[in-house]
């Protein structure tokens, strides 16, 4: 939130704590995981089990791997309604709790990535939209981890997904 | 033989998991199996074939994922999977065979979370109901929808568009909710409303993780309970999935399920036939107990049903223009926020339902009464009282209604029977009947008993149960007739103990027409909740109506160890310390009370300090002199890096609550200083920083036309035509974004030439912002407002 390691407000602390509170109420971390075969074509072409397209930047994240896990995770729908109810009537909690959500599924992604990582050698977890890759390929990877089902992530006509904290990405694994 | 005629009187069995069975014959990952009714009929025969021989006596058309949305040959799909399951049937020899057309989730979530409208959902799936209507199945079974809301888009479409039986099934997950929040009671509500046949559970979970939710759908069902587990959970091994629950596990828990009292047994994921073929060895010789009505009053929201009969229910009647001159302007100008507010502030108050009530004759009651309903059911976990007296804006609202609602109201009068109940019937609900008819309100408990009566039994010739009848004898007030209360009361007592049904009672217009109307009303309901009066309509800001509702519940044994009693004394004592250290902070610094409010982001205080310098100063001179240099201050700070955005943000709303009290005293046609179109651009859901700027835009006296996120650029531009906007600011977080930004302003430039363009956001720089063309790049969200501080100031 930028704030310094000085920050100090009583007021604000109430809020957060209150933001916090509501937060882990409404939160239910899921996550999905699933290996995909790996195979580099030519210039920047990448081949997956679910898709093939061509990206630069995760070609070079991905070289020297073998296979992929790709993974999905998401806070779930109701962190997406707390938002709304939040945005509804104050601005202050809507910034703090989509902060707190943001850093959450983070969190989540982080401990799902170690999880996936344990005992193999990989690469730091990379998401459609980074760099140079599109966001179009998105319908794929979560047809392939049946992440609907499995999380209830859908996409809408722009590829954005819902709810609106969930998490999409590929661990190289060499 | 239509499927009703067994239903409920002997044990039925579906079929199991079809997508495993698929797998195993080659369907590949992120195939679509529905394709395989064309491509592979014999295989979908054979599988079909192979439930029958199992035992099933329900067969589910291969039909999960058909619809128009997911395909463009979709009657081609659906004819060949009624081609496929009739050969299965035909060659199974069976004669107690069903073939249940399949309908699962669209795979969109719908709006306000997704972007798919309820009505559009509401036709994708009756688009598809009216292909299968020609294949005749013997019913539909809609299942392991995760969404309440989606649930009923697709009963709906089955039931305007067929009149056979329809069977629910949803998918809980470990906390025993749906992916989207509601509980079995909350869907038991819904369903039994919406007029299922049968209902229940499936996926998701194996067999023992379901017997508890199985045991709340057999107390509260008065429909038949259906049960598919998954072969337990799933895991991956060597790139498969495989279920950790074989089949001799699985029919040992599906006999504990049967005797518990489901009436339909099957399976999902994971399961084979080998799994239905024991379940039905081992449950077929457990006697059949046929689910009985049960005398529950629910209503319900998308979470959770509201139990009306237990505790003495409360239904907030903020949300209603009567007597609220602010609400009544609000309506005209449309402004939804306020009346939203209006319910997440009750609800904190502790209100169990809110009633909605937006009629003003100067306004279109139908669109404004369908749009707070869907803007409150998005913020809101309570459920609604949909209050109006037009049928046709009482059916739009029903319809879009997230849940089962208490319906406001039916009369005696036969027009007004004739009008409701048909709504009440096709859509579910509980409906609040008032004592009065052709004839006027009767002077004797007993005449308003009679009417009660009236409208029960013509509620039973629609199929609408008592249990669904909450009668309301009406309060009329004492100060003209001094033995209303008396009435009313004797009413409340007569016709519960009579007719058996609930009632309900506006409280305060006991009161109207006297002083210290408090008083009065709070110690009316206590009197009657004493009677047994089950749901007071009331005002929850009032502490004196709160205290007897708290106290009578202490003291009648509806509040474990006075917890609720206790929580709520604790609460007002706390609002008092509040006010009391905020009023003691020392004046000496050099700051006016109110810009110090207001600096330190002190809502309450800023409001109170407003509203004393308002007694000696003009509106203009406290906005001008106080609130403004308040948060120049602020922003002055924050750009210093001596304040944070919460303190921005805190600030803000000090400020925003200090001009309420201006507003106050300020006609509504004052103008702004200018209009301001912000936007997040297509293809970008990050909207804090868009929302930062508008409140301080706001905050600054300019008139902000907020567009959301996502917004594609036509619809910016579109906006700007139409409103005359000569200052747009976009706001982009994400790397691939930046491109529809530039999209944008180049759209701007050319059809709005004399519009103006600020741009900002993360991944945003000033030489970024040069070369798309946009006139501006503001680094945060006070920059912005200092250059549309220059820039109308300039064009002033």
């Amino acid at each position: 939130m930028g704030l310094g390691r000085e920050y100090s407000n009583p007021e604000f602390e109430k809020i957060y704590g209150e933001c916090l509170g509501e937060y882990c109420k409404n939160v239910f971390y899921k996550g999905v995981y699933r290996e995909s075969s790996l195979s580099f074509g030519e210039g920047d072409e990448l081949f997956f089990d679910f898709c093939s397209f061509k990206s630069h930047d995760l070609k070079r994240n991905l070289e020297g791997c073998k296979s992929v896990i790709v993974f999905a995770a998401t806070t779930g729908i109701n962190v997406d309604r707390l938002l709304l109810k939040y945005g509804a009537y104050s601005d202050l909690k809507l910034m703090t709790a989509d902060c707190i959500a943001s850093s959450g599924i983070e969190c989540f992604c982080d401990i799902l990535n170690g999880i996936i990582s344990e005992g193999k050698e990989t690469k730091p977890r990379f998401s459609l939209g980074y760099g140079d890759t599109e966001l179009k390929y998105q319908s794929d990877l979560l047809s392939f981890l049946e992440a609907d089902k499995a999380l209830g992530i859908t996409l809408n006509e722009s590829m954005m997904m819902t709810p609106k904290k969930s998490v999409t990405a590929f661990i190289g694994v060499k | 033989m239509d499927i009703r005629e067994i239903l409920n009187k002997e044990r039925l069995y579906s079929d199991g998991g079809f997508g495993t069975l698929l797998q195993a014959r080659g369907l590949e990952p992120g195939e679509k199996p529905e394709n395989w009714n064309i491509t592979h009929p014999d295989d979908i025969t054979a599988i079909h074939l192979e439930y029958l021989n199992a035992g099933s006596d329900i067969i589910s058309t291969n039909t999960f994922g058909a619809n128009p949305l997911k395909f463009d040959n979709l009657e081609q799909i659906i004819s060949a999977a009624f081609f496929n399951a009739k050969k299965a049937v035909e060659l199974s020899g069976k004669e107690k065979a069903f073939i249940a057309f399949d309908m699962g989730p669209t795979g969109k979530l719908l709006e306000p979370l997704g972007d798919l409208s309820f009505e559009k959902a509401v036709e994708v799936f009756a688009e598809t109901v009216k292909i299968a209507e020609k294949y005749s199945p013997d019913l539909y079974i809609v299942e392991t929808m995760n969404d309440s809301y989606e649930t009923k888009a697709a009963v709906l479409a089955v039931k305007e568009n067929s009149d056979r039986a329809v069977f629910v099934s949803n998918v809980y997950d470990e906390s025993r909710k749906l992916m989207t929040g509601a509980s079995p009671k909350a869907m038991i509500a819904l369903l039994e409303g919406l007029g299922a046949d049968a209902i229940g559970i499936n996926c998701s979970l194996g067999p023992r993780q379901m017997v508890d939710i199985v045991r709340e759908y057999v107390k509260y069902s008065s429909l038949p309970v259906m049960v598919c587990p998954n072969a337990g959970l799933p895991r991956s091994t060597d790139g498969k999935t495989v279920f950790d629950v074989d089949s001799d596990e699985f029919s040992d828990c599906m006999a504990e399920i049967a005797e518990i009292g489901a009436a339909i047994l099957g399976g999902c994921c994971g399961t084979t036939p080998a799994y239905i073929r024991k379940t039905v060895a081992k449950t077929e010789k457990i006697p059949f107990t046929p689910v009985k009505k049960k005398e529950y009053t629910f209503v319900s929201s998308y979470t959770h049903a509201v139990e009306i009969g237990k505790v003495p229910v409360l239904i907030g009647e903020r949300i209603n223009p009567t007597g609220k001159p602010k609400f009544k302007q609000a309506l005209r100008e449309g402004n939804i926020s306020y009346i939203i507010n209006e319910g997440v502030m009750q609800e904190e108050k502790g209100v169990d339902i809110l009633d909605v009530n937006v009629g003003l004759p100067e306004i279109d009651e139908e669109t404004m009464l369908v749009k707070c309903i869907k803007e409150l059911q998005t913020v809101s976990a309570l459920p609604l009282q949909i209050d109006t007296v037009k049928p046709s804006a009482m059916e739009k609202a029903m319809r879009v209604y997230n849940g089962k609602p208490l319906i406001n109201s039916v009369n005696g009068k036969q027009e007004s029977m004739d009008a409701v109940l048909p709504l009440v019937k096709k859509y579910g609900g509980t409906v609040i009947a008032l004592t009065i008819d052709e004839q006027g309100i009767p002077d004797t408990a007993e005449g308003r008993a009679a009417i009660a009566e009236k409208i029960i039994n013509e509620c039973s010739k629609y199929g609408i149960d008592k249990k669904d009848v909450i009668v309301d004898p009406l309060a009329m007030t004492v100060s003209s007739d001094n033995l209303s209360g008396k009435i009313t009361l004797d009413s409340v007592k007569m016709i519960k103990e009579q007719l058996g049904v609930k009632t309900s009672l506006g409280v305060s217009n006991i009161s109207f027409g006297l002083p210290s109307r408090e008083t009065v009303n709070s110690h009316f309901l206590t009197m009657a909740f004493a009677l047994g009066l089950d749901c007071a309509i009331m005002n929850p800001y009032s502490v004196a109506m709160m205290e007897s509702y708290y106290s009578f519940r202490a003291l009648s044994g509806l509040d474990e160890n006075c917890t609720d009693y206790i929580g709520f004394a604790s609460s007002l004592k706390r609002e008092a310390v509040t006010v009391a250290s905020s009023a003691s902070h020392s004046e000496s610094e050099d700051m006016t009370p109110l810009v110090r409010a207001i600096v330190k982001g002190m809502k309450e205080d800023a409001l109170l300090r407003a509203k004393e310098l308002l007694k000696k100063e003009e509106p203009l001179t406290v906005i001008n002199e106080y609130i403004v240099p308040a948060l120049d201050k602020v922003g002055r700070h924050f750009e210093a890096k001596t304040m944070y955005l919460p303190q921005l943000l805190m600030s803000a709303e000090a400020a925003s609550r200090a001009f309420d009290a201006v507003k106050e005293l300020v006609s509504a046609s004052e103008e702004s200083k200018g209009k301001i179109i912000v936007a997040t651009v297509k293809g970008d859901i990050h909207d804090i920083g868009k929302n930062i700027v508008k409140v301080l835009l706001e905050n600054y006296g300019y008139d902000v036309i907020d567009l959301g996120k996502d917004v594609p650029p036509e619809v910016i531009v579109n906006k700007a035509k139409e409103e005359k906007v000569s200052l747009v600011g976009l706001s982009a977080l994400m790397t691939t974004t930046t491109d529809a930004m530039k999209e944008t302003v180049a759209l701007l430039k050319k059809e709005c030439p004399d519009t103006v363009t600020v741009v900002g956001g993360a991944v945003l720089t000033k030489e970024y912002a040069d070369m798309i063309g946009a006139d501006y790049y503001a680094k945060d969200a006070m920059e912005t407002v200092r250059f549309a501080e220059s820039f109308f100031g300039g064009e002033g």
